[in-house]
């Protein structure tokens, strides 16, 4: 692949060019992509609220929130600014500080893991080698944020419910992680931006999930499950559960928690867009295009369009991806806990197993096919 | 073997749940065609069927302070306040109250009223902030509540039983449209003419 637009250069020069000394451009050029992700995402996460409400709204045949904004738009930052406003209270006899790093630490995690999600081909904070391993190992540091929570609330409902999201968390880890290192294997590395590249080449035709079925059906029953979703919402079942980890919580501290399952469930998306339905590439090359309307490659229009066509393509997989998991929450009975360690650890995992040992044997057999 | 049979049982409890969840998404994907069914209440409300239990209606001239309403309560709830006037050789009714607070709108009282001086009313929404104000008085008791199909700030919209044929959804048709089968009095008037 060519180089691609790279804002990094460009936005150095252009603030070098207005008198400002190199270090100070390149400290602005840090703190701007971090600002723009966290922004990005927290927006992602609120659109991501709305479509909860809409989308159950349409398949309960309600109509959901309309009167805050055009269809209720203004709905998700009408939710942030009541949390932000209520009191956060602290329970008797609790431990105050993790009680207030718990939220804190399921939130940062989450948030830590878009530094590697590619948008785009060259929109990525960056483009580490361990990629998708950062993604994993980061993200299992959620459920000690949900374990110190549930333990500092001094209320042993909320201890009982920080244990099952542990239980679940881990549980379901390793199939992740067992689905995504088949793809890794047929990549031969980590880098996301790598396994993006590897699906680009016959458009459709080479997405992962063609050659990875089994282990995108794992990734996804593994990926609800880690997001705390319906049918494996237990850690923090409302209504028959007694809220579980999140009991105690109110007002910012609940926002974190809720904040962050959003999050986690649009990071989610992404992975899946990226591991197996070809990130931000679209169903026929795009190179293909340039081609054949004779536009050179390197040219500056041309290279923000295909940014923009990239941006778009990723976002329409993720949102579909989200579409089908919030369906899902409104098809799909929630399942008893031990029908859920069941399924990670007698179903899942030895059927992740399977897959890994089909993809290397299949890895050997057709090396051109699957990445030899 | 026994290993092989048990990954056979796995693979066709695997087929069989996916199956089921096929079919419940497409039951939910099903709904992407269908229009929501939301009454906007309070701007839109349904018209109460016909032998709706709401808020009771009480005239105070009709009462004989017989207390059979408080006798067919469940929980002996109306409070009836008479004193025997000598003169009249009747009982003259003070004041009467229910508590709706408490009332579980059984109709007992309304049935059993020698005089009808009770009846029900279609009025349901009697929330308020103290529970206190739901005691009413025979004042309040006597006023009619507004009908759903007078409000000039209301929609009324029409019940499932009470809709035309072939149609399903309140919002489509008018209030007044004909409802499905036959009227009551023409039910009447076909018997009257088979004899």
């Amino acid at each position: 692949m060519y180089g691609g637009i790279d804002l990094q250069r460009s936005l150095i020069e252009i603030l070098t060019g207005l008198g400002l000394p190199a270090d100070v451009a390149k400290v602005i050029w840090m703190l701007l992509p971090m600002a723009v992700m966290v922004l990005g995402v927290t927006v992602g996460a609120l659109v991501c609220t709305w479509l909860e409400r809409k989308i159950s709204a349409a398949a309960q045949q309600r109509i959901g929130p309309e009167y805050a904004g055009p269809f209720g738009l203004l709905i998700p930052i009408a939710d942030v600014a009541k949390l932000v406003i209520k009191q956060g209270t602290i329970p008797a006899k609790a431990d105050p500080l993790l009680y207030t790093i718990g939220p804190a630490l399921v939130f940062t995690s989450v948030f830590l893991c878009y530094l590697v999600i590619p948008f785009g081909q060259n929109l990525i904070i960056s483009d580490i080698g361990t990629g998708v391993f950062f993604i994993i190992a980061i993200s299992s540091v959620a459920p000690i944020g949900l374990l110190m929570a549930g333990y500092s609330s001094n209320n042993k409902y909320s201890l009982l419910g920080g244990l099952r999201a542990a239980a679940q968390s881990i549980s379901y880890e390793i199939p992740l992680a067992l689905a995504v290192l088949a793809v890794a294997l047929m990549t031969n590395g980590l880098s996301t931006i790598d396994i993006v590249n590897q699906q680009a080449e016959y458009g459709i035709l080479s997405w992962n999930i063609w050659r990875q079925p089994i282990g995108f059906v794992i990734f996804i029953i593994a990926a609800l499950a880690e997001c705390e979703r319906l049918p494996f919402d237990l850690p923090e079942a409302e209504e028959e559960l007694v809220a579980g980890y999140q009991t105690e919580y109110s007002g910012i501290r609940f926002a974190f928690f809720y904040g962050g399952s959003y999050a986690n469930l649009l990071l989610a998306g992404l992975l899946a867009s990226i591991l197996y339905l070809g990130g931000w590439e679209l169903p026929f090359p795009i190179d293909r295009i340039s081609e054949a309307l004779g536009i050179e490659a390197n040219t500056a229009w041309w290279q923000v369009l295909a940014a923009f066509i990239g941006l778009t393509s990723t976002l329409v997989k993720t949102y579909a991806f989200i579409f089908f998991a919030i369906l899902l929450r409104w098809t799909v009975p929630r399942v008893r806990i031990d029908q859920l360690l069941d399924l990670g650890w007698k179903f899942l995992l030895p059927i992740g197993l399977a897959n890994l040992l089909i993809t290397a044997a299949l890895k050997l057999a057709f090396p051109f096919a699957f990445g030899g | 073997m026994k290993f092989l049979n048990k990954v056979g049982e796995y693979t066709k409890d695997a087929i069989q749940a996916a199956k089921y969840i096929g079919q419940g998404m497409s039951v939910t994907f099903d709904h992407m065609r269908r229009r929501p069914i939301t009454v906007q209440y309070p701007y839109e409300k349904l018209i109460p069927s016909e032998r709706f239990r709401g808020r009771i209606h009480f005239e105070f001239d009709k009462c004989i302070s017989c207390e059979v309403c408080v006798r067919v309560c469940p929980i002996n709830l109306p409070v009836v306040d008479w004193t025997f006037n000598t003169e009249m050789k009747k009982k003259e009714l003070k004041s009467y109250s229910i508590d709706f607070g408490v009332c579980i709108f059984c109709g007992n009282c309304v049935e059993y009223c020698p005089t009808n001086a009770l009846s029900m009313t279609e009025e349901y929404d009697l929330s308020t902030f103290d529970r206190h104000e739901l005691n009413f008085d025979s004042v309040a008791l006597g006023r009619m509540p507004t009908k759903v199909t007078e409000d000039p700030f209301v929609k009324p919209i029409r019940e499932l039983a009470y809709l035309p044929k072939g149609v399903i959804e309140g919002h489509e048709v008018p209030h007044t449209a004909r409802r499905a089968g036959l009227r009551p009095e023409e039910i009447a008037e076909a018997t009257s003419e088979n004899k």
